[in-house]
């Protein structure tokens, strides 16, 4: 059984933890975690071995969003999800891009997790 | 319906002005922007007053801004002029209708602006004469005595134009009102499902490490209290940024509050970004509990300090934040990791990109926080 690497981006710290420990939970390994976009950007930018998936916060306050790092796991071919508590993506060129709503239901992340199991 | 515009354009005699004025004053009514409001006595005030040239002129910031224009010839249309000097800012400055029958008699006319056009004679009436905030310029290319005629339709235009801009500026606020509370319902669905999502974290975490149902409830209804103060804080600060004082006050005010003897709280003002006060909010809300069940404010004798600073490191000012906590009983063992000891060292250590650490020292708890200020901490 695979064990994705997978990185999370959420700026509020208490849904964060729990983000972590869900995806633990269902076996996945914590590759990174973050609460804004640059440091983000930045780690994604120096990886040899990129993560097998990515689990992302839509709005990381201060009006900053994490669109430009979808766009660079997009481009690196690393699949992702959008969590969010917006019904729709505030955003045109991810019409297609898979969404899970805030608060999550754990059982909506076992697909996704699998999605980037196969992938890994 | 008789139309004046159809009769022209049926190339039949010019309409009855008394009817192309009823019509202008008609179309002015349903303006509901300054610039309608332009169009429309762009379209008609040549007719209406029978001048050679009309300008609609703002008054705007100080200044008198010639927004539109219909002549023969080009005037000021785009051009700003200060009040003093040119004739609408006169007009406005009076409150009055001007009459010129000869504008190179008058001293009032600044007549290098006027040389290169065609004006001879003219009226300019003040819109809203109480306080005017535009005038109506009719210009002749001869030199000639406006009518009594002319220059009652004049201000009758005046007078519609007026009401025109009240509404227009009405219907401007009212548009964006309507804006703000679509903007704002769609803002407080985000922000309570968030709040879901962090009432879920809470749950989940606390279930993680609850011994029991009992010490379940206990932990999680004191957490749930400490994120609707958070709430609270958030909402008296219209969701901007809250001072780290008053959330330190807060948390500590259910502890026996901010006294200044048995717990003292104080350093240079510093406002949070509305997730990191929530979790910072969280976080002191951990770190009291543990003092109030094992730690300094357990007892009597105990004393809780929470100092901080704002530092240079390497050039870079930091934030250095000490809970020291003294006086209680020895600190024995390192408790078992929680949720608590997750939220700092972790979560907010993640959120401000710094460091945060609990010590169980034997003589009390400290904890130290530091890191960089930033868009999420900043000096206020």
């Amino acid at each position: 059984m695979s064990h994705p690497r997978v990185i999370l981006v959420e700026d509020e710290p208490l849904v964060a933890l729990m983000m972590e420990d869900l995806l633990t939970d269902l076996g996945c390994e914590i590759a990174a975690s973050f609460g804004s976009l640059s440091p983000a950007l930045a780690w994604l930018a120096a990886q040899v071995r990129l993560p097998d998936g990515a689990v992302l916060d839509v709005n990381l306050g201060g009006g900053e969003t994490v669109f430009p790092l979808a766009q660079a796991l997009r481009a690196r071919g690393v699949p992702f999800v959008f969590a969010t508590g917006y019904g729709v993506l505030p955003s045109e060129g991810f019409d297609e891009a898979p969404l899970i709503l805030k608060p999550v239901d754990p059982g909506k992340l076992i697909p996704v997790i699998r999605a980037f199991g196969a992938a890994a | 319906m008789v139309r004046a515009a159809a009769l022209r354009e049926r190339g039949d005699a010019t309409p009855d002005p008394l009817l192309t004025l009823v019509e202008t004053i008609e179309d002015l009514s349903s303006a509901r922007t300054i610039d309608q409001v332009a169009a429309v006595i762009r379209s008609a005030a040549r007719r209406i007053s029978g001048a050679d040239g009309v300008a609609f002129v703002l008054r705007d910031e100080g200044k008198c801004f010639y927004l539109d224009e219909d002549a023969i010839g080009p005037l000021w249309k785009g051009r700003r002029f200060d009040m003093s000097e040119c004739i609408s800012g006169w007009c406005m400055l009076n409150a009055q209708t001007v009459v010129i029958r000869d504008i190179y008699q008058d001293p009032r006319i600044p007549h290098d602006a006027y040389r290169p056009t065609f004006v001879k004679s003219l009226v300019m009436t003040p819109v809203r004469p109480r306080d005017p905030v535009a005038a109506i310029g009719a210009y002749w290319a001869s030199e000639r005595q406006p009518t009594e005629d002319e220059i009652a339709k004049l201000q009758i235009m005046a007078r519609a134009t007026a009401t025109a801009l009240d509404s227009a500026v009405m219907y401007a606020s009212l548009s964006e009102t309507l804006e703000r509370r679509k903007f704002l319902l769609r803002e407080l669905d985000h922000r309570c499902k968030n709040t879901l999502a962090a009432v879920q974290s809470i749950a989940d975490q606390t279930l993680r490490h609850a011994q029991s149902p009992r010490h379940f409830a206990e932990a999680f209804n004191g957490r749930l209290g400490a994120l609707s103060k958070a709430h609270e804080l958030l909402t008296r600060e219209e969701w901007g940024r809250a001072p780290l004082g008053d959330v330190l006050a807060q948390t500590l005010a259910a502890f026996g509050g901010v006294d200044g003897e048995r717990i003292k709280a104080g350093g240079p003002p510093i406002r949070l970004a509305p997730e990191t006060s929530v979790a910072m909010h969280m976080a002191f809300h951990e770190l009291a509990v543990n003092a109030a069940k094992y730690g300094a404010l357990s007892r009597d004798t105990g004393r809780l300090e929470v100092a901080w600073v704002v530092e240079a490191d390497d050039g870079r000012p930091t934030l250095v934040l000490t809970w020291t906590e003294r006086g209680g009983p020895p600190v024995t063992a390192e408790p078992q990791r929680g949720f608590g000891s997750r939220l700092i060292e972790q979560g907010i250590a993640r959120d401000l990109n710094g460091a945060a650490v609990i010590d169980f020292d034997p003589q009390g708890v400290v904890f130290r926080l530091r890191a960089p200020l930033s868009d999420r901490m900043s000096r206020a």
